[in-house]
């Protein structure tokens, strides 16, 4: 099957957003002064880290507190700067131990889009910023159309405080819906996805991270493929340490069997569990749609934290361990990022 | 990216932005010389403002002489502007003044005749994305691309039968057209999809045809889901509205989508083109797209100017054109009938020769034409293609009658078919080659780099076996340089590979900057060697190498390709390219002195000519890059790394301090993502360990330093296991190189080694390989292209470039090539064999993490990456303001000069006449159709920038006393800057690289016509032939008075954003070039207009 001349569609190129400046403010001093406020600055160097908690049954457990969870990085205890439970807004976690909810104000305003129907300052910690990454090849010809449907009803059922961005790419990538909190608008865009030709999944991943890592907060990427890559340059691991490093779990709804191309079924299985996201092998369009549920559930349940590394003279691979205090809690599995690489300045 | 850009220019505090204030504070007291000086300022530098300042000054009482100039530069101004009535009144007054020059009034517009038209159902733009058609299509250029699109991706062999099918591409668009008519029936009589309410039998009838129901009841639940995936994808991909469809029953409103048809002009009309038998087979768009060869004919007819074509039309039955719709498709855009009569290459002196070769004279018009297209299956029409494509000296040699039939029958030979025109791309690539890059000598005789002994030598004692029995046979014979070229000719037209056309190119490119030509022995040997040394000619044509120096590069060529163990030449081979392609860039960019050039590439020849060992490779290496900085005037003291690093960026004294920190800070980066060894810390250690071997105590910390970074690099992974790999063969060899470097323990062996100098030399020798890294990764960092994704996310990728290729391919001077694509269980994508062409498969590679700024039928493919190596292969320091600002005014005065042709039909036959040596005949009368209808916008779209500026320096050449601001502003920078404003230094400065047609990096500008598609080639030598960017982007800095080194960072950013917006339909679509690149340059003026006025009103 060819369609050699077709290529992807784009919308608007998204503007810029930057690694922006965000403040966290106290919200009972909201009023107050701008030099009053106590600031909490959040750059580059601040770690972003969203993890799931399971029973032995899978089942996600939630309600569990900050004080619930210890982060170590390369062994060493970190302190958590704030920490939010599913689309909860954040509590700042106070020296004693104790929280306090925050708002969050940005100079960061100009750096970062504004999402649509939202107070564009409270988007940084509240809600995901959520963004779906649509083959649109020749491989997926078959199931375009239902893949469509599927990824339009996820998006309709994303929690009001979650923002979403559809990207679709072939041979390059399309930037079909930037990140909105306007369900309309990402489905207008998704709706207008054209059918493309090679596809280059890895490339067009890589694109859609380095956008999602301009975003403050928390945000994933949901790869929607059947997986062939004949296209791309760049390596899976590559691009999933981009992933590891900016802190973004990648979500892979795979179209095809996982048996059926081994080789791609692993690189999913790998960049997804690397990431703490998860993986789906659905060929059915019944089975995508669970799949999207399964990954609204995770989003819906999962716990963010933020942190400052403490000193740590390993300027490689920092590996990520989130313990659970309590002991009642011992037997629950986490799902996080197995860590990062800390991010150099020039 | 655009805002980076605007405040880019917004910063640059060029001086002569300043000079705008003072004019504006000077007019504010409405004298009317100081109102003149800033009106012509303006319009210099082609500010809008300018009319309105030209009527400042009218109003202020001017003497005559001002009043005249003001009315005269206006006419042109209004009608640029598009305001015909305005520059009529200014005519008026301008002649009233004693003005001459101009009519006395404005011409009387031709009406464009309206064109016959054909309904396709629905809307255009679904039409066009189904199509692969671009929405930026004029209305008659719909069909030759829908037509050019069926012709090259609408059929495919038909497996097991004779014949061909259609493809899924075609099958797709007959489909849509289907669902199309069905809807343009539920449209009723208004054309108008209407639906009220969500729950009625129309509804359902509306999402029946598109392929979709209703899930949930009616109302803010509603979803659409697929229920016919053939429709459901039609409907998708041809963009129906079908969210704001599902939104409207979500929200009870209604949904009104209008469903006219789209009227598309046909050529000569419907009728013409259909037989009365096709036309029962369906409507006109079913029967034509059912038919390829149709379209190929019409493609071909769309493409020869208007009258020629419909002469032919006239005369010739459309049985007989269709029968030759391939050589008219490719050939037939060169026809052109005058007063009758086909003027052919070589005028009056070859119109006999013509008529014997075609079988009719030239003064028979369709006649001629008519046998021209029938002879031969298209050999005589190539030739008669790519004669007419030249001028000059070069074509009125090879028009010489007796020569022309000479050459002709050499082309033709004896057996004719396959022609030319057969495959889908013109398979004459060689012959057009030849005829483009043909040298003569002052004598008049072609050039024959070597003499002719060399050439008779090759093709007698060629060392590969013969090239041609019967050349072989008469090359004994040879005794003048066209017996050289016969041969020559004959080989083009033989579907394999040319080497002899490639090794006369090759060396004549050699010898075209040369003061002395190559010496026959020279010429000789490369012509030997060619099979090993083909892609190096671009190392011979960057500097005026001696023919010492030429041999002695062969001489490395040779012993390090004689190396035995793989991982030794490998290293060898990467470090000694590593270091000439640092010389070439140090020499293109004047770092080197001319007279340092090759002395320092001497030191880098005499150190790797005989090497044995890594320990040698790592002396020799350590040698070439001492030899680089110290020809580069590098003080003692200076640290390695930061100058390479700041020579890479382009110069060490830039005239923007800013705009240098942002390269050298994006080379820092690259250079650091790919973790590679500062070539401080590599020399450190290589002066530590000679320190070693004289006593001294072991710098731990040093050593740690690089141990340390070792210790970053990481293993590809791969989801291969290495036997798999082993079996492959596949990135074996850098794996291996990797790996080497991670196991290495610099400091145990150190230790060890104590003051022993044999083990010290094996402590130099392990250095080896990673300075042949970071000797590699400069020259990946100074052509890295805008964005580097690659560099900046595989950290290995300049360690994984592999010299050696798969086993037993032998790549290591080969052109570069782009490997891994799209293997996912490969450790990504790499480049392989030598440095040679490195820069181009960078961008290659980099491409496609462009991200187009709409839906696309892009021409990604090689015009992207030579567009890329347009921005990256020069550096602009050493540009003045006045370069900019002649070639903006350049640029300026050839489009006053198409605008004045409109009023003036003299002006606009002599314009024409310069278009037409540059467009093809058909373009040019477009052009002159659009002028006497008056339609300038229209003409000026398709006159590209480079072709402007041609027009405007054609002016200049003839009309020295030109008194225009832009003509009395040119000959005050020719006398203000005469070494840096002339056209040889701006070829140099904004000329493009060329490899593939002139073996070189060195940009120039050759003033070529714009190259079709061709076999082998693509669109390679199309884009290599495409000069307008860099003379667009310079003349559009110079309206925004950008400091010219800023051009080092704003080309590269340009150039992305112009790809970005490129929205073409096939590969010959240059025009969607031009439209993006002029949106770009919309955007940019823009913006820094809003953001200058802004800055001066203080916000």
């Amino acid at each position: 099957m060819t369609i050699s001349l077709r290529f992807t569609l784009a919308a608007v190129v998204a503007g810029a957003a930057g690694l922006g400046l965000w403040t966290l403010v106290p919200a009972a001093r909201a009023q107050q002064t701008q030099e009053e406020r106590p600031t909490f600055r959040t750059d580059v160097n601040m770690v972003v880290l969203s993890f799931t908690v399971t029973d032995s049954k899978g089942k996600y457990i939630t309600g569990l507190k900050h004080s619930d969870f210890r982060i170590l990085e390369d062994g060493i205890s970190q302190k958590m700067n704030t920490f939010a439970e599913g689309n909860k807004p954040p509590v700042q976690v106070m020296e004693d131990g104790s929280t306090r909810q925050l708002i969050v104000s940005g100079d960061g305003a100009a750096s970062r889009q504004p999402t649509e129907g939202g107070d564009p300052r409270l988007d940084a910690f509240v809600g995901t910023n959520v963004f779906v990454l649509f083959d649109t090849s020749n491989y997926m010809y078959r199931g375009f159309v239902y893949a469509s449907d599927a990824i339009a009803d996820f998006i309709r059922g994303l929690d009001r405080a979650d923002s979403v961005a559809v990207y679709t790419f072939s041979r390059n990538l399309s930037r079909a819906a930037t990140l909105s909190r306007d369900r309309n608008s990402a489905i207008f865009g998704l709706r207008k996805a054209v059918a493309g030709d090679d596809a280059a999944l890895y490339n067009a991943l890589l694109l859609a991270l380095r956008d999602a890592a301009k975003v403050s907060g928390r945000k994933v990427v949901i790869v929607f493929s059947n997986g062939p890559d004949n296209a791309s340059m760049v390596a899976p691991d590559d691009v999933r340490q981009v992933a590891e490093d900016e802190g973004i779990p990648i979500y892979v709804i795979s179209t095809s069997d996982v048996s059926k191309d081994p080789i791609s079924s692993n690189v999913f299985k790998r960049i997804s569990q690397r990431t703490g996201g998860q993986v789906y092998f659905a060929k059915t369009w019944q089975k995508q749609v669970e799949a999207f549920e399964s990954i609204r559930e995770s989003l819906g349940n999962s716990y963010t934290v933020t942190y400052y590394p403490q000193a740590n003279p390993n300027d490689n691979f920092r590996k990520i361990t989130v313990e659970i205090a309590s002991d009642a809690a011992k037997k629950y599995r986490v799902r996080a990022r197995p860590g990062y690489r800390p991010s150099r300045s020039f | 990216m655009l805002n980076r850009v605007v405040a880019a220019l917004l910063s640059a505090s060029w001086a002569w932005a300043q000079d705008v204030e003072a004019l504006r504070n000077a007019a504010r007291g409405g004298q009317p010389q100081a109102l003149a000086d800033l009106a012509a300022h303006l319009d210099r530098r082609n500010d809008p403002e300018a009319r309105q300042a030209y009527g400042k000054l009218l109003g202020a009482n001017p003497d005559a002489n001002l009043r005249r100039s003001a009315l005269r530069r206006l006419v042109t101004l209004d009608l640029m502007a598009g305001d015909n009535t305005a520059a009529a009144e200014h005519l008026r007054q301008y002649r009233e003044a004693g003005g001459t020059g101009l009519p006395a009034s404005m011409p009387q517009y031709a009406k464009p005749e309206p064109m016959p038209t054909i309904d396709i159902p629905g809307p255009i733009h679904s039409f066009s994305r189904m199509a692969a058609l671009s929405p930026d299509l004029r209305p008659e250029d719909l069909l030759p691309a829908l037509a050019r699109n069926v012709v090259t991706n609408g059929y495919q062999a038909s497996s097991g039968q004779e014949g061909k099918e259609q493809t899924e591409f075609l099958k797709l668009v007959f489909r849509y057209l289907g669902q199309a008519r069905e809807l343009d029936k539920f449209s009723g009589a208004e054309k108008k999809i209407n639906i009220d309410q969500c729950d009625t039998p129309r509804t359902a009838e509306l999402l029946k045809i598109l392929g979709y129901r209703i899930r949930g009841a009616c109302g803010g639940d509603i979803t659409l889901e697929t229920v016919n995936a053939g429709r459901a994808f039609l409907t998708i991909d041809s963009g129906f509205p079908l969210a704001e469809f599902e939104q409207s029953l979500r929200t009870s409103r209604p949904f009104v989508y209008d469903y006219k048809p789209t009227q598309v002009p046909v050529l000569y009309g419907p009728d013409y083109w259909l037989s009365v038998e096709k036309k029962d087979r369906g409507e006109f768009i079913d029967v034509f797209m059912s038919d390829d060869l149709l379209c190929r004919l019409y493609l071909g007819m769309a493409k020869i100017d208007h009258n020629t074509a419909m002469e032919m039309k006239k005369t010739i039955s459309l049985q007989r054109l269709r029968a030759f719709a391939h050589v008219i498709d490719f050939f037939g855009g060169m026809y052109q009938i005058r007063d009758g009569k086909v003027p052919v290459p070589g005028g009056a002196r070859s119109e006999a020769m013509w008529a014997e070769l075609v079988g009719a004279p030239p003064s028979q018009g369709v006649q001629f034409i008519d046998k021209l297209f029938s002879k031969d299956d298209g050999w005589l029409n190539s030739y008669f293609d790519a004669l007419s494509r030249i001028d000059g000296p070069v074509q009125t040699y090879l028009t010489e009658p007796e020569r022309l039939k000479r050459f002709y029958t050499a082309i033709r030979g004896r057996v004719t078919s396959p022609g030319p025109a057969r495959p889908v791309f013109r398979s004459n690539t060689d012959l057009m080659l030849l005829t483009t890059r043909l040298r003569l000598e002052p004598n008049g005789q072609p050039h024959i780099p070597g003499g002719i002994e060399v050439w008779r030598d090759l093709f007698v004692n060629h060392p590969h076996g013969k090239y041609d029995g019967k050349l072989t046979k008469g090359a004994a014979g040879w005794k003048n340089p066209d017996d050289v070229v016969e041969a020559l000719f004959a080989l083009s037209r033989k579907a394999v590979e040319n080497e002899p056309l490639k090794i006369f190119m090759g060396l004549t490119d050699v010898n075209r900057k040369r003061k002395q030509p190559l010496t026959a022995d020279t010429a000789d040997r490369i012509a030997r060697s060619w099979r090993l040394i083909s892609s190096q000619i671009p190392v011979f044509t960057e500097v005026d190498l001696s023919d010492a120096a030429i041999s002695q590069y062969l001489d490395n060529v040779e012993s390090i390709s004689a190396i035995k163990d793989q991982n030794p030449r490998a290293d060898t081979a990467g470090s000694f390219q590593a270091l000439v392609s640092l010389w070439q860039v140090l020499s293109r960019n004047s770092l080197i002195p001319a007279a340092q050039s090759e002395p320092a590439l001497k030191e880098i020849l005499d150190g790797f000519l005989k090497l044995r060992n890594h320990r040698e490779v790592f002396d020799s290496s350590v040698k070439g890059v001492r030899a680089l900085l110290k020809a580069t005037g590098t003080p003692d003291n200076a640290n390695p790394q930061e100058r390479m690093i700041a020579l890479i960026a382009g110069t060490s004294r830039p005239g923007d301090e800013e705009a240098h920190q942002q390269m050298v800070s994006e080379a820092n980066r690259i250079f650091e993502s790919q973790r590679l060894i500062s070539l401080k810390t590599l020399l450190d250690l290589a002066d530590h360990i000679e320190a070693l071997g004289k006593g001294e105590k072991l710098n731990v910390a040093l050593v740690n330093r690089l141990q340390q970074r070792m210790q970053e690099i990481q293993l590809p992974r791969a989801s291969l296991t290495g036997a798999e790999k082993n079996a492959l063969s596949f990135g074996y060899w850098t794996e291996k190189h990797i790996e080497n470097q991670r196991k290495m323990s610099l400091r145990q062996t150190l230790e060890r080694s104590g003051a022993d100098p044999n083990k010290l030399g094996d402590a130099r020798a392990m250095l080896a390989p990673i300075l042949r890294d970071t000797l590699v990764g400069f020259s990946y960092a100074y052509y890295a292209p805008p964005g580097a994704q690659l560099l900046k996310t595989n950290p290995l990728f300049v360690r994984s470039h592999d010299f050696l290729g798969v086993q037993g391919t032998n790549q290591t001077w080969r052109q570069t090539e782009v490997l891994g694509t799209g293997w996912p269980s490969s450790a990504g994508g790499r480049l392989v064999g030598s440095l040679a062409g490195m820069a181009y498969a960078l961008a290659e590679a980099e491409q496609n993490f462009l991200i187009p700024s709409r839906e696309q039928a892009l021409i990604w493919g090689d015009l992207v990456p030579q567009m890329i190596l347009m921005a990256k292969t020069a550096r602009w320091w050493s540009v003045t303001p006045e370069q900019m600002h002649f070639v903006g005014l350049h640029l300026r005065l050839g489009e006053s000069t198409v605008a004045d042709a409109m009023i003036d039909s003299r002006r606009r036959t002599e314009m024409i006449t310069v278009l037409s040596r540059q467009a093809s005949p058909g373009r040019a009368a477009k052009v002159q159709m659009l002028l006497e209808q008056g339609d300038l916008k229209s003409a000026l779209e398709n006159i590209t920038a480079a072709e402007l500026v041609l027009l405007g320096a054609d002016w200049m050449a003839k009309h020295e006393d030109d008194d225009s601001v832009h003509g009395r502003e040119i000959r005050r920078l020719r006398q203000f800057a005469p070494a840096a404003v002339n056209w040889a230094a701006i070829s140099r400065v904004f000329g493009t690289p060329k490899p593939t047609l002139t073996s070189s990096f060195q940009p120039e500008l050759l003033n070529l016509r714009t190259f079709p598609t061709l076999m082998g080639y693509s669109s390679r030598i199309m884009a290599e032939s495409w000069e307008s960017n860099l003379l667009y982007y310079a003349a559009l800095a110079d309206e925004t008075y950008t400091n010219p080194a800023r051009l080092n960072v704003l080309i590269p950013e340009w150039t992305a954003e112009t790809v970005q917006r490129i929205f073409a339909t096939h590969l010959e679509d240059w025009p969607a070039l031009l439209r993006s690149m002029r949106n770009v340059g919309d955007d940019v003026r823009k913006k820094a207009r809003n953001g200058a006025s802004d800055k001066a009103e203080g916000k």
